[in-house]
């Protein structure tokens, strides 16, 4: 009933892209040639910002897989409004956009949110949510008052400042690159050395302090690391907009990976495409910021992922429901054949659309439909019956194939098995078990069959006194009783 | 006619948790004025059976009726007292506050909360010896303070049929005596009463009925009658292998 | 350098307020600022006791793209399709989050995390697209200008002239979710403290949770062109933290935020007078004073109670 919020959001997330479309023609910059130079990449500056991308994506990726299986990624989004004061400052300390100060900046006041998170845990009794929203408002307060502030004193060189709100691709400088180069191997060798040690903290801390890791010391590098990520995106992505891409490729490689070494590969995938996708779409429009794009495409990533995967994704739990209600249908017209003949003291082997009519409570369409369905399956024949001594049109009738034969048997079987089951092991009182063994003879594997034969100890009737086919009959395609 | 005055009957009960059986064709028919103890190991799934009754957790199969009505009306007539974890402790109310929305249902959206349900409010707190409390913030009461202030919020319920989660949980025994004894004053004014419980020891003495379950009802009587070393080591010796494997099964295939 | 002007009582305190003319302006400001706080500070109290104050982080940012469509569709800076636009888009929001969170394999916050980024993107780049065309004013929405409140056109109904429109329409906001909130207290207060008796009376619990998210999308958008998309969030956590501090009973946290709100307003007001920056910024720096004073000296802070333990 939700599906139309996701739906919804795609179609405005592709109408956006098609905006973006008719914005470029209108300003006489044709995206066809503009996508050509992007591809290209003879611009220097066009591969400057997509290498840019390509790092900040793949370090993003990374340090995210940890932000997502820890559960910190609110704790990113705090951190990230938390460094914007320290980046004012670090910007008066340098009197100018001096990459080198603003790091050191906004490291320390990642630091201080950090801080303030722990103070307040340990000294009121405010919930994590409550300390979160605090930190991150009140540190971010702060940045902005100082950035306004720095407007109204009227520093020099303070048009890059305005950048980190959403980042600012075309100022990305070749320091930047640099700094997201070091980013991405410090956040590497730390994985790489500490690979273990991470899984373990992260999987049970308790064992992992009696083993002797240090798991605070580990804590606290993740979330130096965590700000230094941070920091070095603030350029391409912006303050507001960098938590996006510590948690979506994570959590999109989430919905894939089972362990954490392809967790932390594709993470990383998502992370690179995304950048550059989303700088590719920033290039056809003019004034498109690559920011919010990227994030735009990684959440469409994450979107087509979450329906198209295997196995969960609804795409894939659709088409299974569906195959497998035609399975329980087919099922059960086989166990109403088998009750027919039975009825009938095994003495003849055609069975009339009437008959199923009956037994099944259907329609005649409906029944037609099924005996098509077995037939198509191999599991019965059919024929037209001439119009005999009752007044009765011609209808249907279905004669069971060897094949069919022996699922019909299979599952009368398993559902009086389980029946005999329910009420000599599990207690049920006999007038329960009917209705919960319509459900389990079509799950019921052979394995199961075969323990619960020997729990019963190969019993020949079920609790209603009526004969449960033995696999031998089956196999031999005898009439249950017969042998 | 008799059948339809049960306070609760369960019938067929199948309840599964995200895509795992937790009850399994669970039967049982409650009759008033009883004093039912649950037990059964962790996982067992007596929280679930008092949340299905409850009309908190949808069935799978099977229904619940209390008083023959369907839960979603009948409802009303059950008073809850909530496993202590599942309360916000630092929640800004005091006890009289907590007592006093045990009223709440007795009124209208938009009408005023009287003087006769103060008062009611501070009688049950009276009851459980906690009226000196009352302007104190639920936060600095002890454990056993806390789980009688619940009940007064019970007792001014005052419905017909009580549902407890674990009421004895991190509860001293002096507060435990306490609230069995307003339990069976409970039970004397012909309350029904149902008492998860998990200390098998003290529930042959608390309980005048035990439910045993283990994903399957195992036992359902009077405590003479289920009380036997054979019943309880079915309860308590694991699940039934095959019975749970299926179930498991169904219950994934059950809501995709 | 002059960072940090002299702080000069006289004028950072007079100077406002020295002729008719300042005093008609800054006032409309001030009363601009009590509204917001009261609004968003009775909306909080109720998000902060369920748990949910980053819930209010996640709908403030997720209503821009429902803010820039509304305003793209109409045309105008009109607050009735805002508002539309904006409960639509924050409605989204809460529901995508919840669809994530029971669907998926992905935890409540990095589903939030998700969505809320998601929107906030999407909500840039359509006023990216924009830029040339309107004049939807970025900053504004981002930062709030609070102090541009006497610049609304006037409300003039019937040929009177009632006087500042935004003022009056934060008013009525305002006075609705003051209203509804003391109607609804016992629902409000009942579902956020033990949801399992609220629906055992029969309450339809949902819906009212639903409720609650509209008077916080409502409170959200009113207060946006004054405190912008971000320091919303402080507007709803810090009033009723800080009140918890003082107080232990809801009613009483609830009025708490009346003074508190005038607090702010002052405080952040001069404050940014004397710095000669963002008054929605100052507020915020003000309230978060306020918030580890309270902390310090609250009579029921931890730090208080282990320090009066000790002697004893």
């Amino acid at each position: 009933m939700k599906n139309w919020v996701i739906v919804f959001g795609g179609l405005l997330i592709s109408s956006s892209f098609l905006e973006a479309k008719q914005i470029g023609a209108a300003e006489d910059l044709n995206w066809l040639t503009q996508a050509e130079r992007f591809i290209e990449m003879k611009d220097p500056s066009i591969r400057k910002v997509a290498l840019g991308a390509l790092l900040m994506g793949l370090s993003c990726g990374l340090i995210g897989s940890y932000v997502v299986t820890r559960r910190l990624s609110l704790f990113g989004d705090t951190l990230s409004h938390a460094v914007l004061p320290g980046i004012a400052v670090g910007f008066i300390w340098a009197g100018e956009k001096d990459n080198f100060s603003l790091l050191i900046g906004a490291g320390i006041a990642g630091f201080a949110g950090v801080c303030c998170l722990c103070l307040l845990k340990k000294f009121t009794r405010i919930h994590e949510d409550s300390s979160l929203g605090i930190v991150l408002s009140a540190f971010y307060a702060l940045g902005i008052c100082l950035l306004t502030r720095i407007q109204k004193v009227g520093y020099t060189d303070q048009s890059g400042l305005d950048s980190f709100m959403f980042g600012q691709v075309s100022a990305l400088s070749s320091n930047d690159i640099n700094g997201l180069f070091i980013t991405l191997l410090l956040i590497s060798l730390f994985i790489v050395f500490n690979f273990r040690q991470l899984l373990v903290t992260g999987f049970d801390p308790q064992f992992s302090k009696s083993i002797g890791i240090p798991n605070d010391f580990l804590q606290f590098v993740l979330w130096m690391l965590i700000a230094f990520c941070v920091i070095s995106s603030l350029q391409l992505v912006g303050v507001i907009l960098v938590s996006a891409m510590l948690v979506i490729p994570a959590a999109t490689a989430s919905l894939l990976a089972r362990r954490m070494k392809t967790y932390l590969v594709l993470s990383s995938l998502f992370g690179a495409g995304a950048g550059i996708s989303g700088t590719f779409f920033s290039f056809l429009g003019k004034s498109l910021p690559a920011g919010p794009l990227i994030v735009l495409v990684s959440a469409l990533l994450f979107l087509i992922i979450l329906f198209f995967r295997p196995e969960k994704g609804m795409l894939f739990c659709w088409l299974n429901t569906r195959s497998e209600r035609s399975r329980i249908i087919i099922e059960n017209t086989l166990k109403a054949a088998f009750q027919i003949l039975e009825q009938k003291g095994f003495e003849e082997n055609e069975i009339t659309s009437l008959e199923i009519m009956k037994k099944r409570g259907l329609s005649r369409p409906e029944v037609e439909k099924e005996i098509q369905n077995l037939t198509t399956a191999g599991l019965a024949t059919k024929n037209i019956s001439p119009i005999d001594q009752v007044s009765l049109p011609s209808q249907t009738v279905m004669t069971l194939t060897p094949k069919g034969w022996e699922y019909a048997c299979r599952m009368v079987r398993n559902h009086r098995l389980w029946e005999l089951y329910l009420t000599n092991e599990a207690e049920y009182e006999p007038d329960h078990v009917h209705e919960d063994a319509e459900k389990i003879e079509h799950v019921l594997g052979e394995k199961t069959v075969r323990q619960i034969e020997r729990l019963l100890q190969n019993p020949k009737t079920d609790p209603h006194g009526k004969l449960i086919p033995s696999i031998t009959d089956i196999h031999q395609g005898n009439l249950p009783g017969a042998s | 006619m008799k059948h339809h005055d049960l306070p609760i009957e369960v019938h067929d009960l199948t309840v599964s948790y995200q895509k795992k059986p937790v009850l399994y064709g669970v039967d049982l028919e409650i009759e008033e004025g009883s004093f039912v103890g649950i037990l059964g190991p962790n996982g067992a799934g007596k929280s679930t059976l008092i949340k299905t009754i409850m009309n908190i957790i949808k069935p799978n199969g099977g229904y619940v009726k209390i008083f023959g009505d369907s839960p979603k009306t009948g409802i009303k007539r059950i008073g809850y007292i909530p496993q202590k974890e599942s309360v916000d402790w630092d929640f800004p109310v005091t006890v009289f506050d907590v007592v006093l929305m045990g009223r709440y249902g007795y009124h209208g959206w938009l009408s005023r909360i009287g003087k006769e349900d103060r008062n009611k409010a501070s009688e049950c707190l009276e009851q459980v010896n906690m009226l000196a409390y009352a302007n104190r913030p639920i936060g600095n009461l002890s454990g056993g303070q806390q789980q009688r202030v619940f009940l007064a919020r019970a007792l001014a319920q005052e419905s017909a049929v009580y549902l407890m989660d674990e009421p004895f949980a991190g509860v001293d025994a002096v507060t435990e005596k306490t609230i069995i004894s307003i339990l069976q004053e409970m039970k004397k004014a012909g309350k029904t009463l149902m008492v998860v419980h998990h200390d098998l020891a003290s529930a042959k003495e608390y309980f005048d009925q035990l439910l045993l379950l283990n994903m399957r009802k195992v036992a359902y009587g009077s405590v003479s009658e289920v009380y036997t070393h054979e019943l309880l080591q079915k309860t308590y010796g694991g699940k039934l292998a095959v019975l749970s494997e299926m179930a498991t099964e169904v219950a994934k295939n059950a809501d995709t | 350098m002059n960072f940090i002007p002299k702080f000069d009582p006289s004028k950072v305190f007079f100077e406002p307020w020295a002729t008719p003319e300042l005093i008609a302006w800054n006032s409309q400001v001030i009363l601009m600022g009590f509204l917001v706080c009261w609004a968003s500070g009775m909306v909080g109290t109720f998000i902060v006791v369920r748990r949910m104050a980053l819930m209010g982080d996640a709908i403030s940012h997720g209503i821009l793209p429902g803010i820039v469509i509304a305003f793209l569709t109409f045309g105008s800076l009109e607050v009735g399709p805002m508002l539309l636009g904006a409960c639509l888009a924050g409605l989204a929001c809460s529901f995508s989050i919840e669809w994530l969170q029971q669907n998926s394999p992905i935890n409540k916050d990095a589903s939030m995390a998700i969505v809320f980024t998601s929107f906030f993107a999407l909500g840039v780049t359509l006023i990216n697209l924009q830029a040339g065309h309107l004049d939807l004013d970025t900053d504004c929405i981002l930062y709030g200008e609070i102090g541009l409140t006497p610049l609304a056109p006037n409300f003039i109904f019937g040929g009177n002239d009632f006087g500042n429109r935004s003022l009056w329409v934060m008013g009525l906001i305002c006075a609705a979710i003051i209203i509804l909130v003391s109607l609804f207290y016992r629902q409000l207060l009942l579902t956020s403290f033990d949801a399992i008796l609220a629906h055992s009376i029969g309450w339809p619990v949902k819906i009212i949770h639903l409720f609650l998210m509209l008077l916080l999308a409502l409170s959200t958008v009113a207060s946006l062109e004054s405190v912008g998309v971000i320091l919303v969030v402080a507007m709803l956590v810090f009033p009723s933290v800080t009140a918890s501090f003082f107080f232990h009973r809801l009613p009483s946290i609830l009025i708490c935020t009346f003074p508190l709100g005038i607090l702010y307003t002052f405080g952040g007001f001069h404050l940014a007078y004397w710095l000669d920056c963002s008054i929605a910024a100052a507020m915020a720096i003000t309230a978060s004073i306020c918030f580890i004073l309270s902390v310090i000296f609250g009579p029921r802070s931890y730090i208080w109670k282990t320090a009066k333990k000790k002697p004893s």
